[in-house]
């Protein structure tokens, strides 16, 4: 009987209006908005631009398969994209190398909260003075007649001034780890603060050497760290091209770099090409690394 | 055998543990007894090694084991919050001591499986062997804790509040479980914990800690029906303790003289146990052999088996009393209603000015 009843009163209800019942998705609506117009069109006009076709001096909507070809044709742009994939790995490689003990510092040795976001802030303090002018403060360090070869003449290591150090692929990667460096440090410093101590006190009581708890207890709760930082990395480099030209004089070139001179010469079938590539190379770098953590459920 | 010799640990100059010397026995359940900030977990930590002692010693079996780190003592440790690894499977966790220990570790695959498998079921966690921490329960992360350090099969297995974040029914499930486990390995537990019916419960011996000393060691039924000091007596939040002076064979407290027992000159702290003492409405006399001090009534707890009446004496303070209802049928009394607490005097404890233990009732019955 209480189940009839409920029935007829469930029936009185009168049903919301679809809008009443769903409004609280026009929350989405301005960040929808935005995503669809500045991201989602953008992308799709680059993906369409792509297959143009590209004359000397115009571009027109009929659909070619011309620059395509013409990219992995070619033995400087093919090449750009090997360069640039093998600059990005080394930089991702000596970021971690770098980054992890400076965290591993900050994040278990430190023990006091206030000096590790002290020591944290400080990683940021380059970031005070604007990106060129730490770009090309490489230069003077770097060059033939520049602070390093000045130093190691002086001591009489060298006797010739090492050349190789400005305007070279080395002169590129040296200054984007310089950059990109910290963030790589951040993530994993904010993971390992974030290990609770008694865990590792555990691991010791159970008999581990400090080696084995870095190993198996550490190192393991601190990957989706290294993850978020590796993204971060990635995603800079990979897209850069400011570095490149200024430290290489414009002999290091990067897809980036391709990118910038095509545009400025108004080819652009051919610089979405390059973008397309780029946004490629970026989606199966960041899928590969999200598959070495489960982030989900790990933060 | 575990043998603490005058440990002492100071904090930034205040001492959390002073001159503690405690022997503990093999195949033994003890359990240790403190208010927060008497020291207990600083102890722990101490025999543990994971602490460094400012002065005494540490002695296992007879070797000094004081400089030895964590690692290298033959000591389990189950700490407060579990400390399960959460990126390891429930059999990974207890495996870990084994696979990883610096000290002969177990190589063998199927050896590790095999004993990691008979301390889950010891455990009772049969078939959760592939579960993440996270996705287990918290009665059933402590047995995963309890696990990890059992495998190990260390003499000593120090335990850190083990109870604490369990709920009541779990609890109580846990403590048969602890006692269980014990027997079935024949290590010796050592339990440390806030909870005086806890401590009374479990152990086969108990240690009360005050201000990080030692003030009784003892069997449980010793330690609740002959307290050493009054500080005993406190913690075990059994007795109402009267504190004033003797005036030969009376008591004062407040404006009321009570009467003393027989050779208890010097008194200065007067216990009565809360199920020793009954209340009769009215103010009136004691019975025969019983002293009597008027209260009002405040309140009741309704406890089950028992009612715990809450009554305040003239000159302030509270006074408890039980009734256990298998004795006696509860009273109702209303607020502020006068009544009488009475009890017999052979049962009262009385402590001199040092706050130790000059007259007590005879052992509970059966005890040894």
């Amino acid at each position: 009987m209480d189940v009839t009843a409920g029935g007829v009163e469930a029936q009185q209800v009168p049903r919301q209006s679809f809008l009443r019942r769903n409004h609280h998705y026009f929350l989405l609506l301005p960040g929808a908005l935005w995503m669809v117009f500045f991201l989602i069109v953008p992308l799709a006009m680059m993906v369409y631009v792509s297959f143009w076709t590209q004359t000397t001096f115009a571009i027109t909507p009929d659909l070619t398969l011309r620059s395509w070809q013409t990219f992995f044709a070619s033995e400087t742009y093919f090449g750009a994209l090997i360069r640039t994939l093998r600059l990005w790995l080394t930089v991702l490689v000596i970021t971690f190398l770098i980054g992890y003990p400076t965290a591993l510092f900050i994040g278990q040795f430190v023990k006091n909260k206030t000096t590790q976001t002290i020591l944290l802030v400080a990683c940021v303090i380059p970031f005070w003075t604007s990106f060129l002018i730490r770009v090309l403060a490489w230069r003077p360090m770097l060059g033939r007649e520049g602070a390093i070869n000045i130093v190691l003449q002086d001591l009489g290591i060298i006797s010739q001034p090492i050349d190789a150090l400005l305007f070279t692929e080395l002169s590129v990667i040296i200054g984007m780890v310089q950059i990109y460096v910290v963030f790589m440090v951040g993530p994993i410093a904010f993971m390992l603060a974030r290990i609770d101590g008694s865990l590792i006190e555990a691991a010791r009581d159970l008999g581990a050497s400090s080696l084995t708890i870095f190993r198996k207890i550490i190192f393991p709760l601190s990957l989706p760290g290294v993850v978020v930082g590796a993204i971060f990395v990635s995603v800079m480099v990979l897209g850069e091209f400011a570095t490149a030209s200024a430290l290489s004089g414009r002999k290091v070139n990067l897809l980036g770099n391709i990118i910038v001179t095509q545009v400025g010469s108004l080819k652009w079938a051919f610089a979405a090409v390059i973008g397309v590539i780029l946004t490629v190379v970026m989606a199966v770098a960041i899928t590969v690394l999200l598959r070495i953590v489960n982030l989900r459920r790990e933060l | 055998m575990l043998e603490l010799l005058g440990l002492t640990k100071l904090y930034d100059g205040t001492p959390a543990i002073q001159d503690v010397s405690l022997t503990v026995r093999d195949d033994e359940y003890l359990t240790l007894l403190g208010p927060s900030g008497s020291g207990k977990t600083t102890l722990l930590r101490l025999i543990a090694g994971l602490e460094r002692p400012d002065a005494g010693r540490v002695r296992m079996n007879g070797t000094d084991v004081t400089a030895l780190p964590a690692h290298r003592r033959s000591l389990g440790f189950v700490q407060q919050n579990y400390a399960l690894f959460p990126h390891m499977s429930v059999a990974d966790n207890v495996a870990f001591g084994l696979r990883y220990r610096e000290v002969d570790p177990v190589t063998d695959d199927a050896e590790v499986a095999r004993r990691v498998a008979s301390m889950l079921e010891l455990v009772g966690l049969t078939g959760l062997d592939g579960r993440m921490t996270g996705q287990i329960s918290g009665g059933q992360k402590q047995r995963v804790s309890l696990a990890r350090t059992l495998v190990t099969e260390p003499r000593f297995c120090l335990l850190d509040e083990p109870l604490g974040a369990l709920d009541a029914n779990l609890r109580e499930r846990m403590t048969v479980e602890l006692r269980r486990i014990r027997e079935a390995l024949g290590v010796t537990f050592i339990h440390v914990t806030g909870n005086e019916a806890e401590a009374l419960a479990m152990g086969d011996r108990m240690v009360v800690l005050d201000e990080g000393r030692v003030i009784m060691v003892d069997e449980p039924d010793v330690v609740f029906g002959r307290p050493e000091t009054v500080r005993v007596a406190k913690f075990l939040n059994a007795y109402n303790v009267f504190s004033g002076n003797a005036q030969g064979d009376k008591f004062g407290v407040g404006a009321h003289e009570l009467p003393l027992p027989p050779g208890t000159q010097g008194a200065a702290h007067y216990a009565v146990r809360f199920d020793t003492a009954s209340i009769a409405r009215g103010h009136g006399t004691a019975p025969a052999g019983h002293a009597a001090l008027p209260a009002k009534f405040i309140t009741s707890e309704f406890m089950g088996a028992k009612v715990i009446y809450f009554l305040e004496k003239d000159t302030g303070g509270v006074v408890e009393v039980e009734r256990h209802l298998s004795r006696a049928d509860p009273v109702d009394y209303t607020k502020d209603e006068p009544v009488t607490v009475h009890w017999d005097l052979a049962d009262v404890t009385v402590f001199d000015t040092d706050g130790r233990r000059i007259y007590s009732p005879e052992a509970l019955a059966g005890a040894a």
